[in-house]
């Protein structure tokens, strides 16, 4: 027992930080932990949901996966992926230094953390600005809306697997804001790998009868199908954010305690706590990089 | 020295140990990228994916141990940490097996 006299409490001494329910912070430190493991586990599961919706319409249709995932930017998500490792590393030593009871390097990794977390959502951000501009979010309405212009050279006339993807805006009018998909090039592909070998076939029977009417690619019906990723998309990526934007919540509050002083060698588990969720949200990324924006890039010739 | 270390739930790798997983972390992005660009499809169709969801579970199992420090954790932990991934292998395994059974879907003949 140490004999503090400032620490001492009706007669026996309180590290700080030890609620009065705990008999000691080992005890404490491991209840806090299993608390916050179940809450992960919790959340594991509610991301699971949605990984398994994902896995269930990618098996039915990977090429309208593969088609707007080729859409989606991989430099903007690679770069976030990087960004969310290096937060998760300034993360991590934040609880180092609080083991430590360094205030200062505490506060101004905290900083750091906000700050990558802070990037990660601008470049969020600009990559939901670009889908708005191109209508791909999967509402109505919440398309930028692109009157229809006479004077246009109508490029949007060609078949659907010759879609010009640098035309004006004007080519590709969107008078109700809806979601927009007039490229078929990967349907087209597979069917022609299909005619010069008819022992290929890369469609599955879904795709077979969900992309073609009378034997023709239907490029409304394909878009059908790619708008179900874009649903993916928009809910898993959206779900991340809000993530995202509840770790900075912690994070400043966090911010505030460290610059106070409140953590020490004895007392460091809010740091830890928010550590693990700013990690856990770090992994989600993790899978949904390669999973959202990657899938598709090896049918790109 | 180190056994005081678990005990009051302090366990870490040290700044080296961490700068070594962050650069384990950015090769894996940078590979998964690469790999994806590469057509693996000769192998087996969807291989890519195979190949991403490997470095995706390597690089999480990293983060894991070692950053939200499971490594050092008494055995609830582990527990819980390996049975969240117990429940959700039988939320897909049960919902492809009807799903890939209904013979419309990838793997169907």
């Amino acid at each position: 027992m140490a004999t503090h006299a400032d620490t001492l409490e009706h007669g026996h001494y309180h590290p700080p930080g030890l609620q009065h329910q705990f008999e000691d912070m080992k005890q404490q430190e491991e209840s806090v932990s299993i608390g916050m493991w179940m809450f992960l586990v919790q959340e594991i599961m509610f991301f699971g949901g949605l990984f398994t919706v994902y896995l269930v319409f990618r098996s039915k249709f990977p090429m309208a996966f593969a088609a707007g995932s080729n859409h989606l930017d991989a430099f903007w998500g690679g770069l976030n992926t990087l960004v969310l490792i290096v937060s998760s590393l300034t993360m991590a030593l934040t609880v180092y230094y609080a083991q430590k009871g360094n205030r200062n390097m505490q506060v101004i990794l905290i900083i750091l953390t906000m700050f990558f977390g802070a990037v990660f959502l601008g470049v969020k951000t600009i990559e939901y600005g670009d889908k708005y501009k191109h209508g791909f979010v999967p509402v109505t309405g919440w398309n930028k809306k692109i009157k229809a212009d006479p004077a246009a050279s109508h490029e949007s006339g060609k078949p659907c697997w010759e879609v010009d993807h640098a035309a004006a805006e004007v080519e590709h009018p969107n008078p109700r804001g809806e979601f927009q998909w007039k490229d078929c090039s990967l349907v087209k592909q597979a069917v022609d790998e299909h005619e010069h070998d008819p022992k290929k076939t890369t469609l599955t029977v879904s795709e077979q009868n969900g992309y073609f009417s009378n034997g023709q690619i239907d490029v409304d019906k394909f878009r059908d199908k790619v708008r179900i990723f874009f649903w993916i998309y928009f809910v898993m990526t959206g779900l991340h954010a809000l993530h995202m934007i509840v770790g900075l919540g912690l994070m400043t509050w966090l911010l505030w305690k460290a610059f106070r002083g409140t953590f020490s060698h004895e007392y460091f588990a809010p740091v830890e706590m928010s550590g693990l969720y700013w990690h856990f949200v770090d992994i989600v990324w993790i899978f949904l990089f390669p999973l959202l924006y990657l899938l598709g890039r090896h049918f790109m010739h | 020295m180190s056994e005081k270390h678990i005990e009051s739930g302090e366990g870490h790798i040290g700044i080296p140990g961490y700068l070594g997983i962050f650069l384990v972390l950015v090769v894996g992005t940078i590979l998964t990228y690469v790999v994806a660009t590469v057509d693996l499809d000769f192998i087996f169709p969807g291989a890519n994916t195979l190949v991403a969801l490997l470095i995706a579970f390597t690089k999480m199992t990293c983060v894991m141990l070692f950053f939200m420090h499971v490594y050092w954790s008494p055995k609830l932990i582990w527990l819980s940490a390996i049975a969240s991934f117990f429940w959700l292998a039988i939320m897909f395994a049960y919902t492809m097996q009807d799903y890939l059974t209904r013979g419309t879907g990838v793997f169907a003949a």
